[in-house]
């Protein structure tokens, strides 16, 4: 009953929708561009192969090694990542110590770097021509494999975890903790009755971010994986070494299910659990102090961490000066030279990370604008495309670009425009879930008052809404830029020689065994990314606008 | 007087919910007129009728003669000031309260001068600079006025916007509200759920509940005239005495109380058969102490003090009297702190109320 009256006045909103031809073309174009950017490559991939394709998938012992090992290795990265966030959360969040400037910078070096690059330092650092395991220990290690692959991940992805985990743990009240010791409790109860239950929102949340990157990670296990079959890693190589593409669509798909497993958990089983509410009027006091060989000992094992990852960025920025790792340790600025010899590539990353993130900032923040404060009867379909991207992997859409846009009428690869497109699409759900919440942010009375005040819909969107958008257009444009220029899984398949772009340039190298061009490479890459970051945060600073990242 | 605004049967549906249930109210013009009800009752869905924000599925909005349904809300000429100020956090005082009048394109001399005259009526000068967050919940809340007044209309909607202000700032407005509205001759809604606010106000008070009008009348038919128990009860502290009518005779009632006890007094406006049950609606002023040395009356009540919460001006008592509890205000505070153990109580005959049938709730 209920449900047919609710189809009802959907259908009574959308007959409204007669009355506004702008609202409705932006509606038909934001469906039409998904639909055909998004939904139709998925669809591509999965009914690509046949019935007897995907068996073939539980009969090759190969592959059901991949499905299991891909799986293993997200659980075990996902705890040491929720592990570390966690410990990296409460010592930034909750103690009084000092270097926490080095510790929120540590966090964020991740974030602005190519997600292979931890891959990358860690050959450089124990590989066979490794400067501890040569040089200093002169020992020969084979570091490919699990546990290479296992600490990489764990270094490369628990930032993510981090800022989930962070925002929960600041949000909640030393207030309630207090109260604990107040009735009578003990830190290890309050601890255990009071500041847990607390985080356990976010610490599930920080853990499924963490999962969900590591699983569709390619760089990475592409670098240092070895002989250890993973899903991408099997996928890419059916596709450059066999180009048997049914069987690399069947590898997809099953990568694809997990993320999608991981990605509905997230978003509606975690996100539903948070007991956080941002009231903005309470104050809260200073933390209740923990005793001293606790607060030293977790801060030792924080500054270890974070040396780690110090020593993991700087070994790349030494590699990036010197003239041959391993044989000949002169300083040079050879490999530079040569970084700006290829600087097209370089350029082809700005660029389409530019267009990109422009592209997908603006479909974003129109499509929340939409779902949030217009009634078009189609609102929760509407939803549904802005987070749907977030669910595929780079790398199945990567795929799924190549198989849907490789004939007429509809030849794209190979072009510049297929690589904007898919980045764009694949960056649409991180400007989406920004664009939302800072519309959440505007009360709807702020738009009332203005309509009340005399404003037609069109000037209170442009006096209002537009201008009380800029911080989270101008950051989710920014994450985006990083993400794109960062990006490997989802341009891997779709490049051509012209439109070679910097992440693809440093595999290549790597695996060609060039250390020192990679590494120079990796290093312009990141010094872009954070001028970006510091340029804009400076530029937005200036008009009183705080980055979120 | 002649009727300003006018609802017509307004009938609003959410789904499955009926926020506004055949609601019809007249609202004369200049009148200071307010929506009392608790939370979801409706008030500010109707409220919002009138501003545009979302339209009836029933009924008629008449302004000034003219049905102004489907009209959208930046055509309607409503200022309201919302709750929560809605003010805008990028826009500086001055550009805030300017916002509507730029709107209007009228020219940048006249709105300097309009924002001028704004800001000294709601002591903001010096601040025109300032935006919102840098101001005192307060003065936010005076910004929020002087945006809607600033338009000249003929009409003001206030959505509960003394709410975030503490309770003595509440007081002073209230009055200063009060005083501004009655010089400007502006047509005021007012929504609140505080009834001194409704009662120190308002020209007529609207009380609401679950999307329908329990009754209308001026402040004081509310108070000491409820048309109902809910009435009698959101309105003020109360007593209900159950009695039975023995006697209808010359304008007075002779009710018999359940202690056997008999009680006389004015009939009123509704008309008494003579006999049947009735619920007396007793205010805690309209108790008093018998003082001992009088004559036993026959309507004095025997009842034994359980509780007292002293306010200065008076002393608040919670007495049982056979089965029931009675609340009662002694003015007459003294030195000597409060009283304890038995008390005789006295109604004061000339000011109480009766509700028929136990005091249902009939529809205004």
């Amino acid at each position: 009953m209920s449900t047919r009256m609710t189809a009802h006045e959907s259908l009574r909103e959308m007959k409204r929708l007669k009355n506004e031809p702008l609202l409705l073309l932006a509606i038909i174009i934001i469906i039409l561009f998904i639909g055909l950017f998004v939904v139709y490559p998925v669809l591509r991939v999965i009914t690509f192969p046949g019935v007897e394709d995907y068996l073939k998938l539980f009969q090759r012992s190969r592959w059901l090694k991949a499905i299991s090992n891909s799986l293993q290795m997200t659980l075990l990265s996902a705890t040491s990542c929720t592990a570390i966030a966690f410990l990296f959360a409460y010592v930034n969040a909750r103690l009084d110590v000092p270097l926490k400037g080095l510790f929120r910078f540590v966090t964020l070096l991740p974030i602005v770097s190519p997600p292979f690059i931890v891959a990358l330092s860690y050959i450089l650092l124990f590989g066979v021509q490794g400067i501890i395991t040569k040089q200093l220990l002169g020992l020969r290690v084979d570091i490919y494999g699990r546990t290479g692959l296992w600490i990489v991940q764990t270094v490369t992805f628990f930032p993510y975890a981090y800022s989930v985990i962070y925002g929960v743990i600041r949000s909640i009240s030393t207030n309630l903790e207090y109260a604990a010791y107040n009735m009578g409790a003990s830190r290890w109860k309050v601890f255990r009755d009071v500041f847990w239950p607390l985080c356990r929102p976010g610490v599930a949340g920080g853990a499924l971010v963490a999962a969900i990157n590591v699983l569709t990670d390619f760089g990475n296990p592409q670098m240092i994986g070895g002989d250890l079959a993973l899903l991408p890693t099997e996928a890419y190589m059916q596709i450059s070494g066999w180009y048997d593409m049914k069987t690399a669509s069947v590898l997809a798909v099953a990568l694809l299910i997990p993320a999608v497993v991981l990605f509905l958990v997230q978003r509606f089983w975690v996100g539903k659990r948070s007991y956080v509410t941002i009231t903005g009027k309470e104050t809260s006091l200073n933390p209740f102090p923990v005793p001293k060989y606790v607060k030293w000992g977790l801060f030792s094992l924080t500054l270890f961490v974070s040396l780690f990852i110090l020593l993991v960025y700087g070994t790349l920025f030494y590699g990036a000066f010197t003239k041959a790792w391993g044989y000949d340790w002169t300083l040079t600025l050879e490999n530079i030279k040569y970084v700006f010899e290829k600087g097209s590539q370089i350029w082809n990353s700005i660029r389409y990370a530019f267009l990109a993130s422009l592209g997908a900032a603006f479909l974003a923040v129109v499509l929340a604008y939409i779902v949030q404060k217009k009634q078009v009867g189609i609102n929760k379909t509407l939803d549904f495309l802005g987070i749907l991207p977030g669910a595929i992997p780079g790398m199945f859409l990567g795929i799924g670009f190549v198989m849907a846009f490789n004939t007429p009428p509809l030849e794209l690869t190979g072009t510049s425009a297929v690589m904007v497109l898919a980045l764009l699409c694949w960056n649409i759900p991180t400007c989406y879930s920004s664009a939302t919440a800072g519309l959440q942010q505007i009360s709807a009375s702020v738009e009332d008052a203005a309509l009340n005040l005399g404003a037609s819909s069109f000037r209170s969107f442009k006096d209002v809404i537009i201008p009380l958008l800029k911080t989270s257009f101008m950051s989710s444009f920014v994450l985006s830029f990083l993400r794109s220029v960062t990006c490997l899984s989802v341009v891997i398949f779709l490049y051509a020689p012209s439109t070679t772009v910097g992440t693809v340039s440093v595999m290549v190298l790597v695996q060609s065994g060039q250390w020192g061009a990679a590494a120079a490479f990796t290093i312009v890459l990141i010094s872009i990314a954070f001028l970006v970051l510091k340029v804009s945060q400076w530029l937005l600073g200036k008009q009183g606008i705080t980055l979120e990242l | 007087m002649q009727n300003f605004i006018e609802f017509r049967n307004i009938v609003k549906k959410f789904g499955a919910f009926v926020a506004l249930d055949h609601v019809s109210l007249s609202i004369p013009k200049g009148a200071f007129v307010t929506l009392l009800g608790p939370s979801g009752c409706g008030k500010t869905t109707l409220m919002r009728q009138l501003a545009g924000f979302s339209e009836p599925d029933e009924g008629d909005i008449i302004v000034n003669g003219k049905r102004i349904n489907g009209l959208p809300p930046f055509k309607r000429n409503t200022p309201l000031v919302f709750q929560e100020y809605a003010l805008f956090p990028h826009m500086t005082v001055y550009e805030n309260i300017s916002y509507g009048l730029k709107l209007k394109k009228i020219s940048k001399e006249e709105i300097k001068q309009r924002v001028d005259t704004m800001l000294e009526m709601f002591n903001l000068t010096g601040m025109e600079k300032r935006f919102p967050k840098q101001l005192s919940g307060g003065q936010q809340q005076r910004v929020a006025f002087a945006r809607a007044l600033i338009m000249g209309q003929e009409i003001l909607l206030l959505d509960e916007p003394l709410s975030n202000l503490d309770a003595k700032l509440r007081v002073d407005v209230r009055t200063e509200l009060r005083q501004i509205q009655q010089r400007l001759g502006i047509t005021t809604i007012y929504v609140t759920h505080d009834q001194d606010e409704a009662l120190s106000m308002s020209d007529i008070i609207a009380v609401m509940r679950s999307g329908r009008l329990e009754q209308v009348g001026t402040p004081w038919e509310i108070y000491f005239r409820p048309a109902n128990r809910f009435v009698a009860d959101f309105v003020g502290t109360v007593n209900f005495i159950s009695a039975q009518v023995l006697l209808a005779k010359d304008g007075m009632l002779t009710l018999a109380l359940q202690n056997g006890r008999e009680l006389t007094i004015p009939q009123g406006e509704q008309a008494e058969e003579g006999s049947g049950p009735v619920t007396l609606v007793v205010r805690p002023e309209c108790i008093h102490l018998h003082v001992p040395g009088e004559p036993d009356a026959i309507d004095v009540l025997d009842g034994e003090i359980l509780n007292y919460s002293f306010l200065g001006r008076m002393i608040r008592y919670w007495v049982k009297v056979g089965e029931d509890i009675l609340i009662f205000d002694d003015a007459n505070v003294d030195l000597n702190g409060a009283r304890s153990g038995k008390v005789k109580l006295r109604l004061d005959n000339n000011r109480l109320h009766y509700l028929k049938d136990h005091g249902a709730h009939v529809v205004a």
